[in-house]
């Protein structure tokens, strides 16, 4: 048993699809229709065979409801790790998406907040160096 | 008499896409599939507009019958890995000629033709041009289980992952090369858009 996959809701899969490859970098991994069902799915260009993210159509009232909420807490809907958060920050910034946080210092790592246009957010975050 | 396990969908034939342009020049695909029926228009019409008849053979499930204009309906997409259920409401229903509807955000145009003592049944949907091999490979299978509906021989319904369990990949296959689309291997690899 292995975790391979997770899902983010977002508005309209097209849009997403935009977004998570033209403006985030990663590359389609998936992309399966049965009828208006549509299976579609991302995955870092770094770890092509790694972690898989799909982008879900939000279809459901409650799932709606809960990604409304949490970005009105301003709470991410996903994570990601860089080790470059600055380098980051500016490729997708200059690429035109919103952030809600710049490259920030917090206890133990780096942590950046933007707009993914789908209705979520998402926090990218750059751990520590450790020296002893 | 055809038993299911015997099912083997033929070549991919049937089936094309068309390119036109949208009212800001955009691309704009719809995939026609076209099946020679020896059964009267009649009985095609019920079996694409009653849910009973539906439920043998549609990759959708219909909560309402879809031969009345102004209806709305509920389609259930058969196997879906998560419930999709989309409503429509039927726009032109001209029995037993021509049905307009809604799949999701797909435009669905049926056509039902007098031809040589049965009927030539087309299907206009602007699936996209690049979902057109996986609609025209399902569709394909559903219309061979709808002719053996209607030849009063049924086999069962064959849609979502069933379809893949009876050829729907080679079909599939067929059909990318026909229509000029680039098929990924499953499982595939990540690469940029």
């Amino acid at each position: 048993m292995k975790i391979k996959m997770t899902s983010i809701y977002v508005e309209n899969q097209d849009t997403a699809l935009r977004f998570y490859t033209e403006v985030l970098g990663f590359a389609k991994k998936t992309d399966f229709s049965n009828g208006p069902y549509r299976w579609l799915t991302v995955a870092s260009p770094e770890e092509p065979d790694g972690m898989e993210l799909q982008l879900a159509l939000n279809n459901n009232p409650a799932s709606k409801a809960y990604q409304q909420a949490m970005f009105q807490q301003g709470q991410p809907a996903i994570m990601f790790f860089t080790d470059d958060i600055k380098g980051d920050y500016q490729r997708i910034e200059a690429r035109g998406a919103e952030f809600t946080k710049p490259p920030t210092d917090v206890t133990g790592s780096t942590i950046a907040m933007l707009n993914d246009t789908c209705g979520n957010l998402i926090q990218l975050t750059q751990l520590a160096r450790w020296s002893r | 008499m055809l038993v299911r396990s015997q099912y083997k969908p033929g070549p991919a034939s049937g089936a094309q896409i068309r390119k036109d342009r949208g009212q800001n020049g955009e691309e704009k695909w719809t995939l026609i599939v076209v099946r020679e029926l020896r059964h009267s228009r009649e009985k095609v019409w019920d079996a694409i507009t009653d849910p009973a008849h539906l439920r043998e053979w549609a990759p959708f499930d219909a909560d309402g019958d879809l031969g009345t204009a102004g209806t709305k309906v509920k389609l259930t997409t058969v196997g879906a890995p998560a419930p999709r259920v989309t409503e429509t409401t039927v726009t032109r229903a001209d029995p037993p000629e021509v049905l307009e509807y809604k799949w999701g955000d797909f435009d669905m145009r049926w056509e039902l033709e007098d031809f040589g003592g049965g009927t030539r049944l087309t299907l206009w949907t602007n699936i996209g041009r690049r979902f057109s091999a996986m609609g025209a490979a399902g569709w394909q299978i559903c219309f061979d289980v709808l002719d053996h509906l209607l030849s009063g021989v049924p086999i069962g319904r064959i849609a979502g992952p069933e379809a893949m369990k009876f050829g729907w990949q080679q079909l599939h296959a067929e059909y990318a090369k026909q229509f000029g689309i680039e098929t990924p291997n499953w499982p595939v690899k990540a690469r940029p858009e």
